[in-house]
């Protein structure tokens, strides 16, 4: 399925058995499992979900060469800023948790002064992707919400938000590169111990959390960036 | 024109492709095709190809190795690449041409294969740290500026910055976070020297 561009026709199902990055966007946008047999436009439909939206999304996170430019203008802000809130949630509430209590495991299986320092390393790297989450969550979409509410009404009083989207986009630096040197050191330099099968588990969520990271950061360059460039052209 | 070429590749689509340049090329008399690993012997016997592009999936057991002595070092062999392969099998190969090359640089491959000097391969990259980068390494996980850095061991920030390049290149860790549990893995510095 990779490569594959996802229409609306598509069952659901099928998107997800045959493309597991697409698992972690239906909480993303309010959908459980249990799709059954239904199409992508029906879930969307039942759900109360902007159909081109999803597929926009959907088509994003899951293929790093889709371009978006001509959708965008129809996206619902709102909806947007909810998708980007949901998935902080996911990290926040379910990766980061889960990543915290495999270290802690590994921690107490591996014998090696080293490991004191890589827990360390994560707890250091856990805080600063709280840090970058949390100005997402409380500056940056507070302002986009505002500036979308402000373009709605007939006189856009740009005065009421005091902000710019280029500083979001100058701060938005990699979080996910420090995942990759977690990476290297458990793959590479941790000597060979009896860790067994804590070492894949953690390498595994490593890796699962640096794709997601790096789809979600996609998004937000493609579609959030753009989407608020435009509206604040709109206003000046 | 006198040369012969023969293209191994199991795939229509890039056999066909680089025959395509090949022929552009002008410089075959013969261009041969073959498309499974069994018929290989027997045309390479055939037509004493001058250049062989091959797939290095095609290669079973020491066929290269024999193929070479056999011929003397007269046939000049290219891969054609697109999955990974072993570094002691890829080193076997005179060039690489990977599926992602440009018509020109393909053709600039095959040409080069012509002459007595085939293309220079890649280097394989150094892994391990020189003294030199060690140093620096070791004042860097101990909290050192650049500048702390370049005072200490007489070389300036232009040098420092350049070491932890290359230390970062070598070992995949981009974080002084991570360079030192690195550094304390492998004993470089202990835990007391650590911040």
């Amino acid at each position: 399925m990779k490569d594959i561009i996802i229409s609306g026709r598509m069952k659901m199902a099928d998107i997800i058995s045959h493309d597991k990055r697409a698992l972690v966007l239906l909480p993303r946008f309010g959908i459980e499992m249990g799709v059954g047999d239904k199409s992508v436009k029906d879930i969307c439909n039942q759900k109360e979900i902007d159909t081109d939206f999803f597929l926009l999304m959907v088509n994003v996170f899951l293929n790093a060469n889709y371009f978006p430019d001509r959708k965008l203008k129809s996206v619902d802000v709102d909806m947007l800023l909810l998708y980007l809130e949901n998935s902080h949630k996911y990290y926040l509430e379910e990766k980061i948790p889960y990543l915290e209590s495999l270290i802690e495991e590994f921690k107490k299986t591996v014998d090696h002064p080293a490991t004191e320092q890589l827990d360390k390393f994560f707890k250091q790297y856990i805080i600063e992707v709280k840090d970058h989450l949390a100005y997402e969550d409380h500056t940056a979409f507070p302002y986009v919400a505002a500036l979308s509410e402000q373009i709605k009404k007939n006189n856009p009083d740009i005065s009421a938000v005091d902000y710019h989207i280029g500083v979001f986009e100058e701060r938005h630096d990699n979080i996910e590169e420090k995942l990759s040197d977690l990476k290297s050191l458990l793959i590479k330099y941790f000597p060979p111990s009896n860790d067994r099968y804590i070492r894949i588990r953690i390498l595994n969520e490593l890796m699962d959390f640096e794709e997601d990271l790096i789809n979600h950061a996609r998004i937000e360059d493609k579609v959030l960036i753009p989407i608020v460039e435009h509206l604040e052209q709109k206003v000046n | 024109m006198s040369k012969s070429i023969i293209v191994a590749e199991q795939s229509e689509i890039i056999r066909k492709g680089l025959v395509y340049l090949v022929e552009a090329l002008g410089l075959f008399r013969t261009i041969r095709e073959v498309a499974c690993a069994s018929a290989l012997d027997e045309n390479i016997e055939r037509f004493q190809p001058d250049v062989l592009i091959l797939n290095p999936s095609m290669v079973s057991g020491n066929t290269l190795e024999v193929l070479k002595e056999k011929q003397n070092g007269e046939i000049k062999i290219a891969a054609i690449v697109y999955a990974l392969f072993d570094d002691e099998l890829m080193g076997l190969f005179d060039d690489v041409i990977m599926v992602s090359d440009t018509r020109q640089k393909i053709q600039k491959k095959i040409n080069a294969l012509l002459d007595k000097t085939p293309a220079k391969k890649n280097q394989k990259p150094e892994e391990t740290l020189s003294v030199r980068e060690l140093d620096v390494l070791k004042l860097l996980v101990k909290g050192m500026s650049n500048k702390e850095i370049s005072d200490k061991l007489f070389i300036s920030i232009h040098t420092v910055i350049s070491h932890r390049k290359n230390i970062t290149q070598k070992l995949n860790i981009k974080s002084v976070a991570g360079l030192t549990v690195y550094a304390i893995l492998n004993e470089i510095i202990s835990m007391d020297e650590v911040q």
